[in-house]
């Protein structure tokens, strides 16, 4: 089954009197264990994209079906649950919060759940920390990081919740080519390992190359890598 | 817990701005706390004030009276209590009357003589007995002299005859006639009757100085009841049988009728011998002491109830004038300052919110696309904000508290001209009371919550699409 599926999605924004068309017809559907690339230049439509497979917007036309459900109708409440218990994000900015040390950041979308034991979070905090090689930066804040290791923090919280899937926003803009290269591998590693299903977008063609499968945009619509079932 | 972390971590890492608000809580806090029961404290020791020095509980009055018995009344003296025995039997008979004192404000002159010249001195007296009024007031020092003869100290004693000086008057006659009087020293007393001017020849019992209101009582002097009727003529005969006194009654409506009286039976028969000379009362105000303030309006209504009384009455607050309303005015004020700095704090408390809200937009942002229910939003917001103010304000209180403790030994010193208008003068003494504290807690949660409602709809309209553009 597909993890999340979008079908004939169109976005459009207003900006005063003007349209802008985010996405124009988008059809797409992720299998679980994917490790999947948007690819396409800036303003091509992959934060939007991202932003319906992620529940944090919402399609102007067309579906969104996440782990085989139609969100059109959900309340703001269930898409939150929805993010809180199925999808995790990894942002451009990292985005951790600055008053929560990394295990504290690691640990918060397990606090928001509220159905683990202390103990049971603790397990889990720890497994993601050793996955992303940061056990001995646990107390620090988030300030006390290098770019490098704030992503790995932002993965290790992506992971704690053992999402259905993980959508990283261009998660290694902010880093230097190096860095997101390895960022990159980490991620791919954890899929491989894990099942954990990734989908990341860039714009960068030796990030792309990470990828098993790239889905290219342009201008709002898929021009390469796309489901042929899906596309209508 | 998370809540608690997040909002006590976000309260330090903004300390400054925080501090400046928790300040501002604070001071309105402990205007709360400290205003409100100094307020109380000044309507408590003001009300015990007037009655005690001024006005007793209640004053009887003559129901033909235009004003209220009242130092300042224009019309001095008020017309005279009708039944004046009745009324003294009354209070006697009630168990809830401590003590009571009949007396009456007029004008006279003291005639003095210096260097064989007569000097004539205006002065504005209360005719009292002397024991009783002292046993409803305890507003009189004596600095030379006593107060008509009377022991310094407790009841008993026979009280003489005289007058009595307060000693700021006796500065004014110094200024202005040249005359300091001596205790002791004789003087004739001119009263203005519809007959003329009568003379009594007297003394001066003593000089006083008035230890409350001394703004009023600087101004009163004292004569005793007993010449202030041989002054002003207030003698009579007892011992009519009622019809000739209903005749005479009727003859008053009437002169015609007053011919008639000699065919009359009673008159033809009244037995002179049975006639007495009596003194009348001449007093227009019976200032009543009650053993329980709160009792007052039950014993007023008992003697209002009673029948042909010709009676009004005038509570210590209406008979003291302005000065009842003062302790009331501070309180109006007291509240209205209150309420306005907490107003204004309310409004940059929420000017900080709303700073902060936008701050830390990506962050909420982030917090939502995570899975933060708007509510868990809320909650860091409303937690900041109890944290903050509540423990501005328990700070507050533990200052206001010892600060109280500190006073409430000695009393609160006050200068003596405000003390004067608020409490008739000296410091006040504070009662420490737990509602001003409670009220003071309520106050700052209702307002903390009130000043959170517009930050936080801000905050929780913040859509996790924020995450994406955080910095
Ligand atoms: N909130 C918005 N309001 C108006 N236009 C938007 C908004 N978000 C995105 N867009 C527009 O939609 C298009 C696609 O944007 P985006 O999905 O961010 O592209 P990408 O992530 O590929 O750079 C762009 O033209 C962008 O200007
Ligand atoms: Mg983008």
């Amino acid at each position: 089954m597909n993890v999340v599926e979008l079908k004939d999605v169109k976005k459009y924004y207003m900006l005063g009197q003007t349209r802008v068309d985010a996405l124009r017809g988008v059809s797409l559907a992720i299998g679980q264990g994917e490790f999947l690339a948007i690819a396409g230049p800036s303003g091509s439509g992959k934060s939007t994209m991202l932003n319906m497979f992620g529940c944090i917007d919402l399609p102007s036309e067309g579906s969104v079906r996440i782990d085989g459900t139609e969100t059109e109708k959900m309340t703001d409440k269930e898409l939150t649950r929805y993010r809180r218990t199925k999808i995790s994000f990894i942002f451009q900015s990292f985005n951790l919060i600055p008053v929560l040390n990394v295990y504290e950041n690691i640990e918060f979308p397990l606090l928001l759940q509220r159905s683990l034991t202390k103990k049971e979070r603790h397990e889990r905090v720890l497994k993601a920390v050793e996955e992303v090689g940061l056990q001995d930066r646990m107390k620090n804040k988030s300030m006390e990081l290098s770019g490098g290791q704030r992503q790995r923090v932002a993965i290790a919280r992506a992971l704690v919740t053992r999402p259905l899937i993980v959508l990283a926003d261009e998660p290694t803009a902010n880093l230097d080519s190096e860095t997101g290269k390895r960022i990159i591998e980490l991620m791919r590693q954890i899929n491989e390992t894990e099942k954990t299903t990734f989908v990341f977008s860039t714009h960068d063609a030796h990030i792309m190359k990470e990828a098993r499968r790239v889905v290219r945009i342009l201008d709002g619509r898929i021009v390469a890598g796309g489901d042929v079932a899906g596309e209508g | 817990m998370l809540t608690l972390t997040i909002a006590w971590r976000t309260l330090l890492r903004r300390k400054g701005r925080m501090a400046l608000i928790a300040v501002l809580v604070g001071f309105g806090t402990f205007l709360i706390v400290f205003g409100g029961m100094f307020a109380s404290s000044v309507a408590r020791e003001s009300r015990e004030s007037i009655i005690s020095n001024f006005t007793g509980d209640f004053i009887i009055y003559s129901d033909k009276s235009k004003t209220l018995p009242s130092p300042f009344a224009f019309t001095t003296p008020l017309p005279n209590v009708q039944d004046a025995a009745k009324i003294a039997a009354l209070l006697d008979g009630n168990d809830e009357v401590e003590s009571y004192a009949m007396y009456s404000q007029n004008y006279g002159l003291i005639q003095v003589e210096r260097a064989g010249k007569k000097l004539d001195l205006p002065f504005i007296f209360y005719a009292v007995e002397p024991a009783p009024y002292r046993s409803v007031f305890s507003n009189v020092k004596m600095t030379s002299g006593t107060f008509f003869s009377l022991p310094e100290k407790g009841s008993g004693g026979t009280a003489g005859s005289g007058i009595i000086v307060s000693r700021y008057q006796n500065e004014q006659y110094q200024k202005n006639y040249g005359v300091t009087l001596e205790t002791g020293e004789s003087v004739t007393l001119l009263g203005i009757t519809e007959g003329g001017v009568n003379t009594v020849r007297s003394s001066l019992s003593g000089i006083f100085e008035p230890l409350r209101y001394r703004s009023v009582f600087d101004y009163i002097n004292y004569m005793d009841s007993a010449t202030y009727s041989s002054l002003y003529n207030f003698t009579g005969v007892t011992g009519l049988p009622d019809q000739f006194n209903d005749a005479l009654a009727a003859a008053n409506v009437d002169e015609s009728s007053l011919f008639e009286l000699g065919g009359d039976d009673a008159f033809g028969r009244l037995d002179l011998a049975s006639l007495t000379a009596e003194t009348l009362s001449g007093f227009t105000m019976v200032a009543v002491r009650l053993k329980d303030h709160d009792r007052a309006g039950a014993v007023i209504a008992a003697l209002e109830a009673e029948p042909e009384l010709g009676i009004k009455i005038a509570t210590w607050d209406k008979a003291s004038g302005f000065y009842a309303q003062i302790s009331l005015a501070l309180q109006a004020f007291i509240f209205l300052a209150t309420g306005l700095i907490f107003l204004v704090v309310t409004l940059i408390f929420m000017n900080t919110l709303i700073i902060n809200v936008v701050e830390r937009t990506g962050e909420i942002g982030t917090m939502r696309a995570l899975g933060a229910d708007k509510s868990f939003v809320r909650g860091v917001f409303l937690t900041e904000t109890l944290i903050l103010n509540i423990s501005a304000a328990l700070a507050a209180m533990v200052v206001s508290g010892i600060l109280l403790v500190f006073v409430s030994g000695t009393g609160l010193p006050l200068p003596e001209t405000i003390s004067q208008f608020l409490i008739g003068g000296g410091s006040l003494r504070m009662t420490v009371e737990l509602l001003p504290f409670l009220a003071a807690l309520l106050t700052v949660v209702v307002v903390s919550i009130l000043a959170t409602i517009y930050p936080v709809s801000v905050a929780t309209a913040i859509t996790p699409l924020k995450a994406m553009n955080d910095k």
